[in-house]
């Protein structure tokens, strides 16, 4: 008898790097104190971290073509 | 000697003419799968342009699994004696005899497939039929306001026991207490129902977008259903939550689980949700719906026999009711051969 299928990761093509994991906590620590709108955002990414790839600062662009690639 | 009820069995091999979710689209590729779904057991391929077919995996000469045998693109060839069977049913070629009676006929029963939402779809016609019915979805899963990810389970039990429990909104207040978007509002409710062009929804009375508030049951050539559920502060901008379910039995121990996570989002917010999903709420949602498949698991098969229902069953009620009319209709039909 096969074992039933449970995979509980069916989104993700492979396990996230540490980058994505203290990107997603900023996120979420950004959402939870009511920042909504992407300026908003990427201002407190700016402050709280982590830091853009590649060293520059976060900016609108910076971020939309990251999630895009991330969230695809 | 206990006699089988017919509208029993119809019910437990899943209502015919409707289609159903079969397994996510990245379970078929060339190489033949065989699938035990609503009754039957599937042969299901790829065609050389990656076309889904799907038979019954069963060869018309003595039975044996043409899901073992070799890929032709639109025909399958049986491992055993070489008969080659085609996606419409027919047998194509039996080597071994030239020219025999099997030659040419339709005598394997075969099924109109479709790929939507990250799904195979599979017409559960009564017969073979030429033509199956568009596959209507919900928005959810079918405009480009929404974003949406499968979730694909296999649980022990019968599919009935997960439309209940998809029915019973009044659960998310007890066995989701502690998840990451079901710790809010009254732990007590009154439930209404409402018809809909589809079907029905069931709903507390007063309590909106504060828990797991109401199931929208549909008909729509396919049975799905509906809820929302809100998000908390941490899941950023994008309202509720959205779930569409959709059913299907693989035996009568099993069931294939569908469940679609929706939100309406475009842009930065729709890739940030997608992002998070794939990062971490995905794992949540994972963890609401084992809480679901511990409790149903455990639950004796049959339980649904000796139950004491109160209010906030009236929707699994109406729902078991609707069903079980839907069957003896189509049973009626099967007996006259208009099926």
């Amino acid at each position: 008898m096969q074992q039933p299928y449970l995979e509980p990761h069916q989104a993700r093509t492979r396990v996230p790097n540490s980058f994505e994991d203290l990107l997603g906590d900023s996120i979420e620590r950004a959402f939870a104190v009511g920042i909504h709108d992407l300026p908003g955002l990427v201002g407190y990414l700016n402050q709280a971290g982590p830091t853009c790839p590649g060293g520059e600062p976060w900016t609108e662009d910076a971020y939309k073509t990251l999630m895009a690639r991330l969230g695809e | 000697m206990s006699t089988v009820d017919p509208v029993e069995q119809l019910l437990a091999n899943g209502l015919k003419n409707l289609w159903y979710p079969i397994c996510p689209t990245g379970f078929i590729a060339d190489k033949p799968v065989s699938l035990r779904r609503l009754g039957y057991k599937l042969a299901l391929w790829r065609d050389t342009d990656g076309t889904l077919h799907a038979l019954e995996d069963h060869c018309p000469h003595r039975g044996a699994p043409l899901s073992r045998g070799v890929n032709l693109g639109d025909r399958l060839q049986c491992p055993y004696h070489g008969v080659e069977v085609r996606c419409d049913g027919v047998t194509t070629r039996v080597p071994g005899s030239p020219g025999c009676k099997l030659e040419g006929s339709q005598a394997t029963r075969y099924f109109h497939v479709t790929e939507a939402a990250g799904a195979v779809w599979l017409y559960n016609s009564a017969g073979n039929i030429e033509e199956a019915p568009p596959l209507v979805l919900p928005e959810q899963l079918s405009s480009a306001e929404f974003s949406h990810f499968l979730c694909y389970a296999e649980w022990r039990g019968d599919y009935r026991y997960v439309l209940d429990n998809v029915m019973d909104p009044m659960h998310g207040t007890y066995l989701h207490k502690q998840s990451h978007s079901m710790s809010e509002g009254e732990s007590h409710a009154k439930f209404v129902t409402r018809d809909t062009d589809t079907g029905f929804i069931f709903e507390k009375d007063g309590q909106r977008g504060v828990n797991f508030d109401w199931t929208e049951w549909a008909d729509t050539g396919v049975h799905w259903m509906r809820l929302e559920i809100p998000y908390p502060k941490t899941g950023g901008p994008g309202g509720n939550f959205h779930i569409v379910g959709s059913y299907t039995p693989i035996s009568r121990e099993l069931s294939a689980v569908f469940h679609w996570r929706c939100r309406p989002l475009t842009g930065w917010q729709r890739d940030t949700w997608r992002f998070l999903y794939k990062n971490r709420l995905e794992a949540r949602h994972w963890a609401v719906l084992e809480q679901d498949r511990e409790m149903l698991e455990f639950m004796e098969p049959d339980a649904n026999q000796r139950e004491n229902l109160y209010q906030h069953d009236l929707g699994l009620v109406r729902l078991r009711r609707h069903m079980k009319n839907l069957a003896k209709a189509q049973l009626e039909l099967i007996e006259a051969r208009q099926l």
